[in-house]
């Protein structure tokens, strides 16, 4: 009868059987070391082990393996070195280890790796509040794959707009709440912009440094601001003017900056010059502003605006 | 947070912030699991592969302490007091054969500590994986965009000393911070406890006001900067979109500092209204960009989505903005909400018509 030990007792004596020991072992050898601890039958001790081995790797434990040849051909041995596993001294000061406390404490993931990170590193998650945070979410199902794939240069595929894309990320870049993946779209030939909450499905990644970024590539000037999106699109009509009210006029010029401005009226409101190429994208930003922003000129871009409140008002 | 009631139109007193729901979520899941634990709820048993990954963290981790307060290291790895002594018994007995002392992990509990000594095989931490570079990278280079954060200080040379962890895809995953102005002041000023003067801008009521507040905590979330603080004008918590202050000087009028913590942000100061809309493809935006509290897909690809809603001002801007692509499903007082704002938009483009028309015909 095999010994009760519960999975996790089984998996520490098997770890550390196996970077203890000086040479490579046999599965018939462990099973010997580790006194019953794997189940009587053959079939069901090594369904047993070959658990034990993936979750151990999947923690970062590389667990080797040789085939055997000669008399014991077909025989697999295993060990494990820990200088493959373990976390070199990086002679953090007290000082360092505090600030990346600070820093964890601070940014939140919605993900525990920033605390795990920093138990490795000697450290110790805050427990107090901080006065100040940061809300960085990666709580997408798909994150940890794409990040795992931006970091070690893995090709991405996924379904984005009803369209199957192959993608080599080159970058990723988190902006006013969302995360995008820039990077060679095989689709387009050409590098593209994705919002990583926008892809459907699953994300399947190839093998790592599949790819190499382009030298001098800017993630932040990839991704187009609200202003280039305005200037996106293929309208006849690229700038209207627009008249903002006082009171948000203020927002507007900090946004669109001072050249957008055409002419401060005397009860405050201001006329802007603002891109309008994108009609779509024009019309959310003008009407996040309601009754308070009205297009002056040009006349088309006016009456297209006029007649979508029309339709809009007639319940149609 | 705006409160003053609006005096025109039909519309309904207005609140200013859309809606988050993930506070109050929060609230009731710590409340129940404050009864028997200190840490949040957590269901279902550990798996075999849980329990050894915290371990293999815990036991180098205590190594280099040698004695902690079982409650204080609970506390730290987020386990109850049960499951780390269990935990902690568990290693107690593993080795390896012949199971010589010097093998052994050596750990005993005693008066409310945690003593041990971790043989050669578990001692040094595991490397980092991946997703935890990934998380340093991302959580240093922002806490390095904040006010006052040193370029060459400490959490530069952590980051320097780490680099050479890093794959090379790291170096192009960025962070942007939103801008604003203030924040740097409301920090100081949340931690200093000085009263702040603020002239602040509610877009719902088109009006500016100026109030007293006391900053508690500063914080940005979905690419905006926001303010806890107690509002004196109100005489409640309220929480502020930095954006919106338009003036802030400081009071010399000093507070006592207080906590808040993040389950107890005051998002709302009264409950909220639900609202179910139909959602078209066309209008999909509505579903990525603001949270719900449930969300139907039909068979057509449209979504049903019933969320909270802050104000009428902020539905009625919503609706305008998505036009065709959205419905108000119930209740039944929203179901006009989309024309009434269309047609209050409209009143201004018919009115500035006929002024520009009246002026022409003066000129001619």
């Amino acid at each position: 009868m095999a010994v009760k030990v519960s999975q996790a007792e089984r998996m520490m004596n098997l770890l550390a059987l196996l970077v203890d020991r000086a040479k490579p072992l046999t599965l018939r050898q462990v099973r010997q070391e580790l006194g019953k601890q794997y189940p009587d039958s053959d079939e069901a001790a090594r369904a047993a082990f070959e658990r034990d081995k993936a979750a151990l790797r999947e923690m970062g434990i590389p667990i080797e393996t040789k085939t055997l040849g000669g008399d014991a051909a077909g025989e697999v041995t295993y060990w494990v070195n820990r200088s493959n596993y373990e976390l070199s001294d990086l002679r953090l000061t007290e000082e360092e280890r505090t600030a990346l406390q600070l820093a964890v404490a601070t940014v939140h993931l919605g993900a525990q790796h920033g605390e795990e990170a920093l138990w490795k590193l000697g450290g110790e998650r805050i427990l107090r509040k901080a006065s100040m945070s940061v809300n960085i979410g990666l709580v997408d199902q798909n994150m940890s794959m794409i990040t795992d794939a931006v970091m070690k240069r893995r090709t991405l595929n996924f379904e984005y707009k009803g369209e199957q894309r192959q993608v080599d990320p080159y970058g990723m870049l988190s902006r006013s709440g969302f995360w995008y993946i820039i990077g060679f779209d095989h689709l387009r030939r050409d590098q593209r912009v994705f919002r990583v909450d926008r892809i459907e499905g699953e994300v399947i990644a190839g093998e790592a440094r599949a790819f190499k970024t382009p030298e001098n590539f800017d993630v932040a000037g990839a991704v187009p601001t609200e202003k280039q999106m305005l200037a996106a699109g293929d309208g006849e009509v690229t700038t209207a003017v627009v008249l903002v009210d006082a009171a948000l006029a203020a927002g507007v010029r900090r946004e669109f900056g001072e050249s957008s401005v055409i002419k401060d009226r005397d009860d405050g409101s201001v006329e802007f010059s603002i891109p309008c190429a994108n009609l779509d994208a024009f019309r959310l930003w003008l009407f996040a502003m309601v009754e308070s922003a009205e297009v002056l000129e040009p006349q088309t871009v006016r009456e297209q605006i006029v007649q979508w409140l029309e339709e809009l008002s007639a319940g149609k | 947070m705006a409160t003053k009631k609006k005096a025109k139109s039909t519309r309904k007193p207005v609140k200013t912030r859309p809606v988050k729901t993930r506070p109050a979520k929060k609230r009731t899941a710590k409340k129940s699991a404050a009864k028997t634990t200190s840490r949040p709820a957590r269901r279902g048993p550990r798996s075999a592969a849980q329990r050894v990954s915290v371990l293999l963290v815990m036991l180098p981790w205590i190594m280099q302490r040698q004695r902690v307060k079982i409650s204080t290291m609970a506390r730290q790895f987020n386990l109850t007091e049960a499951e780390l002594i269990e935990d902690l018994q568990m290693a107690a007995v593993c080795g390896v054969p012949p199971y010589t002392p010097d093998a052994l992990i050596d750990v005993y509990m005693d008066n409310g500590m945690v003593i041990a000594e971790v043989p050669l095989v578990f001692s040094r931490p595991l490397k980092l994986s991946t997703a935890e570079l990934f998380a340093v990278s991302v959580m240093a280079q922002t806490a390095m965009q904040l006010p006052g954060a040193n370029k060459k200080g400490p959490l530069a040379s952590a980051l320097t000393k780490l680099a050479p962890l890093m794959p090379s895809g790291a170096e192009t995953i960025k962070v942007q911070l939103p801008k604003a102005r203030y924040v740097k002041e409301l920090l100081t000023a949340s931690s200093s406890g000085e009263r702040q003067e603020i002239e602040y801008f509610s877009p719902a009521t088109q009006k500016r006001t100026m109030r007293t507040i006391t900053a508690r905590k500063v914080f940005e979330d979905a690419g905006r900067w926001y303010v806890a603080a107690d509002d004196h004008l109100s005489g409640e918590d309220r929480v502020f979109r930095v954006d919106r202050i338009e003036q802030l000087s400081g009071t010399e009028i000093f507070d006592q500092l207080r906590e808040v913590r993040d389950d107890e942000l005051p998002w709302f100061s009264e409950s909220l209204q639900q609202v179910t809309l139909r959602v078209q493809k066309s209008a999909r935006w509505i579903v990525e960009s603001y949270p719900y509290v449930s969300r139907v897909d039909n068979a057509d690809g449209s979504v049903d989505l019933t969320m909270s809603v802050t104000s009428s001002h902020w539905l009625g801007r919503l609706l305008l903005r998505a036009g065709k692509g959205v419905k108000v499903l119930k209740p039944a007082q929203y179901k006009n909400l989309a024309t009434e704002t269309a047609r209050s938009v409209l009143s201004r483009y018919s009115a500035s018509n006929s002024a520009s028309n009246s002026t022409s015909n003066s000129a001619s």
